[in-house]
């Protein structure tokens, strides 16, 4: 009579020790293959009297099923550490640097263009260019300096014929507003652009440059109103704690002018070399629209007013960056530029 | 401009201020003080006499003395090789703070010192108005000096401290020191009494002296003979003021016309009586002539200049410098006083073109006031008498006239804070106008001022409420928004198109340039996409600034070149920006790509700066402005193979129009800008502006099983895929309907073993029906359709 309990032992030793699937799967050939060990038991029962058999063809049976999840068990134990080992060799070195796509940015004036654009365009503002290419009646006369004026000496031109110069201030564009406008109301726009001067380039020079002028014509505005939109700008720009102040100026196309100072961003306005220990910075010039100007354009300057301001991009970009050289905005050295890759 | 404290205080009374008090009101009144000095410095100073002096004995160059300082004698031992007994010195006692340092009681070498014996140097004195005896030796002074007095720099007059004020271009009447006076006392808000010289010049013998104007020019010319003055030394006060004012002091007829210059702002010119033929003074221009000047230069005279002429020969350049041959010496006994006008833009155009900046050029340059060459006179007739013994004066002559009219505006209270968004008060208002010396006169709620002469400036209203503000501060201006009616703020279509542009060409990896607009005559010929007719300015700023560009890619190029230089080698870059011509402006977009677009060679990721790269980036660029792909084509590249390569290079096509050039730059381009293989294109932007654009549409996504045949064939080399593409495209009709959704090449084999002529192209085709599933028969069809296609139109053989 076979000894089922050594089987089961031999076979359970067996499996335990199988190594991986394909012993695994010799195993079960082995023992319960149609011609595996298990089904060799059944040789026996012709032997057997007629009540042994059922009791032998269970037992028989239950070896089968024994062995049958025994291998199983085996099997799922097998197949989890085979993808043990396959996710431990599958290991990275997470610290190397990423597949990356990288960006380009806004040049640093087009960001500081776009942020006074978005700014001005929330508070109702318009955004109108012109071109580079003026007529010096627009640059200069409507702009009430006329050819002798000693404010023509403060700034040396760049003419391309007698009467044709590129503009030396975007103050050229607000006159061809004011006269296409004329004599509707309000006006409120704001003229981004490049402008030139005879000029050396050096530190602090550049023969081309960005200004960003702000008109707003209507019945009743005041110097106040000026300096109320002033500070919403100085407090967008440079920070929510600004104070600024007037200064009087002089620029011809504007009674009274002003210089506007803002506290200083660095110190807030205790002194250091950024403000050179005033805990004031010059950020642009401004004013009451000169009443020569709207009359020159077309309106009755008893019937309305208007303020303008004027401001250098690059002298707010040198500022809130800390740039020292103008010359960097027009070198492009790709190191620079990505200074401002990030948003801020 | 420089005005001292001693100058203000001859017409009102400061002493209660110090000079940066003074300095802070005046700037934030619009006089913007850029410098405050002293002319000296230096504590605890007294007058000695140096009783005895012999060397130092345990030193070769040291001194030891005995000073006097009145209350007692002093030893100081004192370096200076000057230094010697019998000498009155400037001591500076222990405790004196001076601008090296401090000086203390002390032992030097074993002798006892207690003080120092001072320079001016030592005293901050500016060496500029010092001798070389001065600067290296202690200051002698007078032998009646006042021994043991403790102001010894007032007794030098160098106790000023100086204001230099930068004047704005409508306040060139402050170079005037009255008219500084009364504009500093209507700041500061006190009495100016300035001296009184009406009429001085009043009356005079019969005169033998004629003066005249030939030319334009000169206005107004007055001129007066003065028979008889002494030249001596000048008053101390005339001294120092000119001494403050950094005019060197010469003799008090020359320091007259100086000291008067700068009391009124108004440049006169003395001659000599005696050099002077005939007393006869023309001003003339239309001279073509060299001319020696008072400064020993020579300059040549044009015909725009106007000359002063005595018997028709030039004796001065008008309003800049006078001659040496009519000057006055130490020997001159008689003066003829010239007093004129001239037009400020000749007298500009003179002195820039002559290079020649003098302090009368630069006064008459700014405009001078319509009465100030009475005033001038007067003031001159005034201080000779008094200080140069002047007699024998002959009366005035005067060619022209001032041309003076007196000039009021007026308005009300409401103009003023209406303008200024302010609420002061008509009383306030008039005060400001009082110390301004406006004369402001009440007429119902009007304010009529009267202008005084020199502040040309004040034109109408606006001017008054610049005044006004100023005066009473700038920190009683309230601050407000604008009260109108509502407005849009908003960028224009085209506005929006380039901020969008920028987003996507940034998004792709491109670095956003700006370049200079002005370019050399090189770039302006390598115009890539250039406009016609190209500005060149009329004054180039240099040879690389001389043409306004038509095309930007030159510029961009310079920028790849000089990151290149720099070790940078991946140099992505792009700009949007107008060019010009004659014909006007247009917008541009141009890009350059090099090395690599993006990598990470640690995983052999790799998107290279090759041609299908920038393809790439303009289909999405397209796309994304809401241009159909199917308006544009690539065309093999004709207008220009002088940038581009020939063979890797494509005009942009959108329908029939050209509208930019993209591809490898020619070698031989490239060697001229220092720049390898790099990819480039240049955009017309206005033309892709001005496409009409569709708007976005929903249309509901096929819920049908879409279809995938790939075909692979071999093709003549010379057919373009875009053209196999459209055939195919064209070939997709089931019915009515198009099925076709997509084609994607997959693989273009050009190798061996294939022929050199031809090339293996594969492709793969979906095919989708909008309201059903398609049957495969179907697709079949179809697909039989376009293989029969191709074969007739191409020939092209399936490969299976």
């Amino acid at each position: 009579m076979p000894n089922f309990e050594d089987l089961r032992k031999e076979a359970a030793e067996r499996i335990a020790q199988a190594q991986d699937l394909s012993d695994l799967n010799q195993l079960r050939v082995q023992y319960l293959g149609k011609k595996g060990k298990v089904q060799d038991l059944m040789k026996n029962m012709k032997n057997l009297s007629k009540e042994e058999k059922p009791q032998f063809g269970k037992d028989v049976n239950a070896l089968k099923q024994h062995v049958a999840s025994r291998i199983e068990e085996k099997r799922e134990e097998l197949a989890e550490s085979e993808m043990n080992m396959r996710i431990e060799r599958e290991k990275i070195d997470i610290t190397l640097p990423g597949r990356r796509q990288t960006a380009g940015n806004l040049h640093p004036l087009h960001i500081v263009t776009q942020e006074l654009e978005d700014l001005f365009i929330g508070l109702g503002y318009q955004v109108i260019e012109g071109n580079d290419i003026v007529d010096d009646e627009y640059c200069f006369e409507r702009a009430n300096i006329p050819k002798d004026h000693p404010a023509r000496a403060m700034q040396d031109s760049l003419y391309i014929d007698e009467n044709n110069l590129l503009r030396t201030h975007t103050t050229a564009i607000q006159m061809k507003v004011l006269e296409q406008a004329a004599p509707n109301l309000p006006i409120k726009v704001v003229c981004p652009g490049k402008v030139y001067r005879r000029d050396d380039d050096d530190a602090t020079h550049s023969h081309q440059f960005m200004q960003m002028e702000g008109l707003v014509v209507d019945r009743h505005i005041t110097l106040a109103d000026l300096k109320g939109t002033l500070e919403f700008l100085a407090r967008k720009m440079f920070g929510q704690d600004r104070q600024i102040r007037f200064r009087p100026s002089y620029f011809p196309f504007t009674e009274p002018s002003v210089e506007v100072d803002v506290t200083c961003h660095i110190c807030n306005g205790k002194g250091c070399p950024t403000c050179k220990g005033t805990g004031w910075i010059e950020i642009l010039g401004a004013g009451e629209v000169h009443p020569n100007v709207l009359r020159m354009a077309g309106y009755d300057p008893e019937k309305c007013s208007g303020f303008a301001f004027g401001v250098g991009i690059e002298r707010i970009a040198m500022l809130k960056y800390g740039v020292d050289d103008i010359r960097h905005f027009y070198t492009n050295d790709k190191r620079f530029e990505e200074t401002f890759k990030r948003f801020e | 401009m420089l005005i001292s404290r001693k100058w203000l205080s001859q017409y009102m009374d400061i002493s209660d201020l110090s000079i940066e008090e003074i300095a802070d009101r005046v700037t934030s009144a619009g006089f913007e003080v850029e410098n405050v000095y002293k002319l000296s410095q230096g504590t605890n100073l007294v007058i000695g006499h140096v009783e005895e002096c012999y060397d130092h004995p345990n030193s070769d160059h040291l001194h030891c003395t005995k000073v006097n300082i009145g209350s007692e004698i002093v030893p100081i031992v004192c370096g200076a090789p000057n230094v010697a007994a019998g000498q009155n010195v400037i001591v500076a006692l222990p405790g004196a703070k001076l601008p090296g340092g401090e000086i203390k009681e002390g032992v030097i070498r074993g002798e006892a010192s207690n003080g120092m014996i001072c320079s001016l140097l030592e005293l901050g004195v500016d060496p500029h108005t010092l001798s070389e005896e001065q600067k290296a030796g202690i200051e002698e002074l007078p032998a009646d000096a006042p021994v043991g007095d403790h102001d010894p720099l007032g007794y030098l007059g160098l106790d000023d401290e100086v204001l230099d004020i930068s004047l704005t271009p409508n306040r060139s009447d402050c170079m005037s020191a009255f008219n500084m006076a009364v504009e500093t006392g209507a700041i500061l808000d006190r009495p100016v009494t300035l001296p009184d010289y009406a009429h001085a010049a009043d009356g005079g013998k019969p005169t033998q002296l004629h003066v005249a104007s030939e030319t334009k020019i000169c206005p107004h010319f007055m001129g007066k003979v003065i028979g008889k003055i002494t030249i001596k030394e000048s008053p101390k006060w005339m001294k120092e003021l000119l001494s403050a004012s950094g005019v060197h002091s010469i003799n008090n007829v020359v320091d007259i016309s100086n000291i008067v210059m700068l009391e009124t702002g108004h440049p006169m010119h003395f001659y000599d009586k005696d050099a002077i033929k005939d007393q006869e003074i023309t001003v003339k221009d239309g001279f073509d002539t060299d001319y020696t000047a008072l400064d020993g230069v020579t300059y040549h005279l044009e015909p725009q200049d106007a000359v002063i002429t005595n018997q028709g020969k030039p004796i001065g350049i008008a309003g800049i410098m006078g001659g040496d041959d009519s000057k006055i010496l130490d020997t001159t006994s008689g003066l003829i006083i010239e007093c004129a006008n001239f037009n400020h833009v000749a007298i500009r155009n003179t002195s820039r073109r002559l290079n020649l900046n003098t302090d009368a050029s630069i006064r008459y340059q700014k405009g001078i006031e319509p009465l100030s060459c009475q005033k001038a006179m007067d003031r001159a007739v005034q201080l000779l008498k008094e200080y140069a013994d002047a007699d024998e004066i002959e009366e005035t002559v005067e060619y022209g006239s001032d041309g003076y009219r007196p000039k009021t505006v007026t308005c009300t209270l409401a103009d003023l804070n209406g303008r200024l968004g302010t609420d002061f008060t008509f009383e306030e208002v008039c005060d400001v106008f009082k110390r301004l010396r406006f004369e402001p006169e009440a007429n119902g709620d009007q304010i009529i001022c009267h202008i005084p002469s020199y502040r040309t400036d004040i034109e109408g209203k606006a001017d008054l409420s610049e005044e006004v503000i100023r005066l009473l501060g700038y920190d009683r201006l309230p601050s407000t928004l604008p009260l109108m009616e509502m407005t849009e703020g908003k960028l224009n279509p085209k506005q929006r198109m380039i901020r969008q542009t920028r987003e996507i060409f940034t998004a792709q990896g491109l670095q956003d340039c700006i370049t200079y607009t002005l370019v050399s005559t090189e770039k302006k010929d390598n115009a890539i996409l250039g406009i016609k007719d190209p500005i060149e300015l009329s004054i180039p700023i240099s040879e690389e600034r001389r043409w306004i560009r038509t095309s930007i890619l030159p510029s961009l190029l310079d920028v790849v070149a000089y990151n290149h230089a720099h070790s940078i080698k991946d140099v992505n870059v792009f700009e949007l920006s107008d060019v010009s011509a004659t014909c006007g402006a247009c917008t541009h977009l141009a890009f350059v790509l090099s090395g690599s677009l993006q990598s990470t060679r640690w995983l052999d990721y790799d998107v290279p700066a090759d041609f299908y790269t920038a393809k790439g980036i303009v289909e999405e660029w397209l796309d994304r402005i809401g241009i159909n792909a199917r308006m544009v084509s690539y065309v093999v590249n004709k207008k220009d193979t002088e940038h581009f390569h020939p063979y890797r290079s494509a005009e942009i096509h959108v329908g029939k129009k050209c509208v930019g050039l993209l591809g490898q730059i020619h070698p031989k381009y490239a060697k001229t800008t220092d720049t390898k293989d790099v990819i480039m294109a240049e955009i017309d932007f206005d033309a892709l502006f001005d496409v009409k654009k569709s708007k976005i549409k929903f249309k509901p996504v096929s819920k049908y099983q879409s279809v995938s045949r790939d075909i692979s064939f071999v093709i003549k080399r010379t057919v373009p895929a875009e053209d196999i593409i459209r055939e195919i495209r064209k070939n997709g009709k089931l019915n009515k309907e198009n099925i076709i959704r997509d084609v994607e090449i997959f693989d273009v084999y050009e190798k061996a073993p294939l022929p050199p002529t031809v090339k293996s192209v594969a492709l793969s085709i979906l095919f989708q029906a909008e309201n059903r599933t398609l049957k495969d028969q179907e697709v079949n069809d179809v697909f039989d359709q376009i293989v029969a296609a191709l074969e007739k139109k191409f020939q092209i053989e399936l490969r299976k």
